[in-house]
């Protein structure tokens, strides 16, 4: 057996016993399970309050409540594994929504959408366009006398990959298009035409919607 | 502007005062443009009544989006099951999974 070599000490020097090796042993693990405490309480401060927002994200990319929540899951697993590398002091959220987005996007087994479209001006058009003929039609106030929101959830449900993802980023979540772009690992004018060509297509789905009901005369040359 | 796109604006009998308002009304909305912008499109769309209105159209659109945020939470379901996932990891916060609600 190797004994471990004591310190050569003289006379005069302090006599503070070295610790061994168990009280050293045991000295490691309490910082270690301080420090996985304190890990805990930060993901449970940062990152928990976040569900429901990465919830209803997953379920935006998912459109299914079960494979949402295995989305859902995972992500949270995967942040909480590598809870470390998360920055205090920047946006849990947006690290989330990016964590997320990633799992769906291995989960499917798919690259990323590459659909980049310059012309957000052209959409824009479009949707004046959609405006157009609701005013003449006297419905240009539908979104203000009607609860559209059942309708709106399910015409986003329907919007096109990466439409879908630029609407439910910005629109429903409140995130800023540097923060979306950073989410959805593309230029900010990319995320700003995505945005244009999801907004435009869900005015234009609900302007057929509410023709379909009898809420509004049917609209001329809408497109998708 | 491209042609087909001008032709789009006097279709839509818009002057050229409102085209400026149809081209960029979500980029104001977003909070995109640069001062200069957003100041010339406020002083027309206060002069202008056609304007106003797409830009209340276009307001109440976004409004109705951003009020879907409040009418999808997490289920239960996936509370508990997300606890037990990270009571499995060792996570000591397990339990606070079903507690927090969003508070964002």
């Amino acid at each position: 057996m190797t004994m471990l070599a004591s310190p050569r000490t003289s006379p005069a020097a302090p006599t503070v016993d070295a610790p061994r090796v168990s009280d050293a042993s045991a000295a490691a693990s309490s910082v270690s399970t301080v420090a996985n405490a304190q890990r805990d309480v930060e993901f449970a401060r940062e990152a928990l309050p976040w569900l429901d927002d990465v919830y209803r994200f997953a379920h935006s990319l998912t459109r299914d409540e079960a494979d949402a929540d295995d989305v859902v899951q995972e992500t949270y697993l995967r942040a909480y594994r590598s809870w470390h590398t998360f920055i205090p002091g920047t946006d849990c959220r947006r690290w989330l929504f990016t964590i997320c987005r990633n799992v769906f996007l291995r989960s499917r087994e798919r690259q990323r959408p590459t659909v980049d479209l310059e012309d957000g001006e052209q959409d824009a058009l479009a949707a004046g366009s959609v405006y157009a003929a609701a005013r003449e039609s006297g419905y240009d106030d539908l979104y203000a006398r009607l609860d559209i929101g059942p309708a709106l959830r399910d015409a986003i449900d329907e919007l096109a990959e990466p439409f879908r993802t630029a609407v439910v980023l910005v629109d429903v979540e409140d995130l800023s298009y540097e923060s979306a772009a950073e989410v959805m690992d593309v230029p900010i004018g990319t995320v700003r035409s995505r945005l244009f060509r999801g907004r435009r297509l869900l005015q234009e789905k609900l302007a057929s919607l509410a023709a379909e009901y009898g809420l509004a005369p049917a609209v001329a040359g809408s497109t998708r | 502007m491209s042609a087909p796109q001008q032709n789009q604006l006097e279709a839509l009998g818009l002057s050229a005062n409102c085209a400026d308002v149809v081209r960029h009304l979500w980029d104001y909305l977003d909070d995109q443009l640069t001062p200069d912008g957003a100041e010339r499109l406020h002083a027309h769309m206060a002069s202008c009544e056609t304007c106003r209105g797409y830009s209340d159209y276009q307001s109440c659109f976004l409004e109705a989006v951003a009020r879907l945020r409040a009418r999808l939470d997490a289920p239960e379901s996936l509370r508990a099951k997300l606890a037990e996932g990270l009571k499995s990891e060792g996570c000591s916060c397990w339990e606070d999974v079903t507690k927090d609600r969003a508070s964002g």
